[in-house]
């Protein structure tokens, strides 16, 4: 199927040099296809050209965005944190060939079911402390995320062996600073509290298992209390 | 006798066989004519192998450097060869990856597309050993050598296979 299905209303952009495969979500950033490559289930990652960003720096934000991807999908790996597989990286279209996790549940979606069916909640809690203790190998990788939501996250069939993987690492960037951690912990922390009602508690303990696993934390967690007190409709007083 | 072929998905007019032979006794000879040009694949150390699909990652990028006139060595057979190196030593991987004087098994990797046709029996016929089918790769590849090479971190051997480790670090090894 050619990937311009599902377009219906979307800009004419260049027709996407990605034959037999199905446009699977269309994103402000780019477009993800699914299909056959090599003889594996994958996922390609299309960064398409913005028309509004002036050329000379459209090629190289896009570059520089999709190569950042891959180092840090490797930096993962290495890493023992479980991320996708890159296959190929096509830097003249800024496109990334990545493994599918195939039939994988988005931790979003399990959170959700979960809550519905009032069934397995004490799963949630470990699905909590997997997350805390992955995103504390990661951070002290000095590997920041940089959109952490419940999107990013997906759990391989099946579900309740909570086999953890994440994805999109498209605005992620290496650092040290406990700010930086700090910082993608609240990106988090809103994501997850406006998802998933009545979290608080899961979130609080993803923030401890996270504190156990990781050697620098504290700082981290100190840093985290610091943007909260700095965010959205928040007085500065004081 | 078993033959692998795949089409190039990003390049449909291309298409990739890969041809494994065991007992040879003509490594020299062969080493030679792949160099002067007469037998026009690239010839692979199989013992550094583990799966068709390292070939096809390392094959599927050299198609596509050498459509883009950017590749990094001077041929398609020698790019292939290249990149199924971690590192971006040419003369390093083309020793390490490419067949030796006294290599008993080779793989041979030959591409087809609207400008080149392979004669497959002729390439057959130029070896002085036992052609096999693919699925005997296995008995032939050397983990230990390529656990060597490839030098997976233990952690990463707990999240995927030697495959996976194998894949990433050839797809990413230019900005790594």
């Amino acid at each position: 199927m050619a990937g311009g299905a599902g377009e219906a209303g979307a800009r004419a952009v260049s027709p996407p040099p990605l034959r037999g495969l199905q446009l699977v979500q269309q994103g402000a950033e780019a477009r993800l296809y699914r299909g056959q490559f090599l003889g594996r289930a994958a996922v390609v990652k299309l960064r398409f050209p913005k028309r509004y960003r002036h050329p000379a720096l459209e090629e190289r934000l896009s570059r520089r965005r999709t190569a950042q991807e891959a180092r840090s999908l490797l930096r993962c790996r290495r890493a023992g944190i479980s991320a996708p597989v890159v296959y190929f990286v096509d830097y003249v279209s800024n496109c990334i060939y990545l493994e599918d996790i195939v039939e994988s549940t988005t931790v979003r979606d399990y959170i959700t079911s979960v809550q519905q069916s009032g069934k397995d909640t004490n799963n949630l809690f470990l699905l909590a402390e997997k997350i805390g203790e992955v995103l504390a190998r990661m951070h002290d990788e000095d590997l920041i995320h940089g959109d952490l939501t419940t999107s990013n996250m997906l759990l391989r069939p099946p579900v309740e062996e909570l086999d953890l993987v994440l994805i999109d690492f498209g605005l992620s960037f290496m650092s040290g600073l406990p700010e930086d951690k700090g910082v993608d912990l609240y990106v988090l922390e809103r994501a997850f509290l406006s998802t998933h009602p009545n979290t608080d508690t899961l979130f609080e303990a993803l923030l401890k298992k996270y504190s156990t696993t990781s050697k620098k934390s504290s700082l981290v967690i100190k840093k985290l209390d610091e943007v909260r007190l700095r965010g959205r409709k928040r007085s500065m007083v004081g | 006798m078993q033959h692998f072929t795949h089409q190039l998905e990003l390049f449909p007019d291309c298409s990739v066989t890969l041809v494994l032979f065991n007992d040879v006794k003509n490594a020299v000879a062969l080493r030679k004519k792949a160099m002067e040009g007469s037998i026009d694949g690239a010839l692979i150390n199989p013992a550094m192998i583990v799966d068709p699909l390292q070939i096809l990652v390392a094959t599927n990028k050299a198609v596509h450097l050498h459509r883009i006139g950017k590749m990094k060595t001077r041929t398609l057979n020698a790019e292939i060869i290249f990149n199924l190196s971690p590192n971006n030593n040419i003369s390093d991987a083309l020793k390490k990856f490419g067949i030796s004087d006294n290599d008993s098994a080779v793989l041979i990797v030959l591409i087809e597309d609207k400008e080149k046709t392979v004669n497959l029996e002729s390439i057959i016929s130029q070896v002085e050993g036992q052609q096999v089918s693919l699925a005997e790769l296995h008995k032939i590849t050397d983990i230990a050598k390529v656990k060597k090479m490839y030098r997976l971190t233990p952690q990463e051997e707990k999240i995927g296979t030697l495959l996976d480790g194998i894949i990433c670090r050839m797809s990413t090894k230019d900005i790594a």
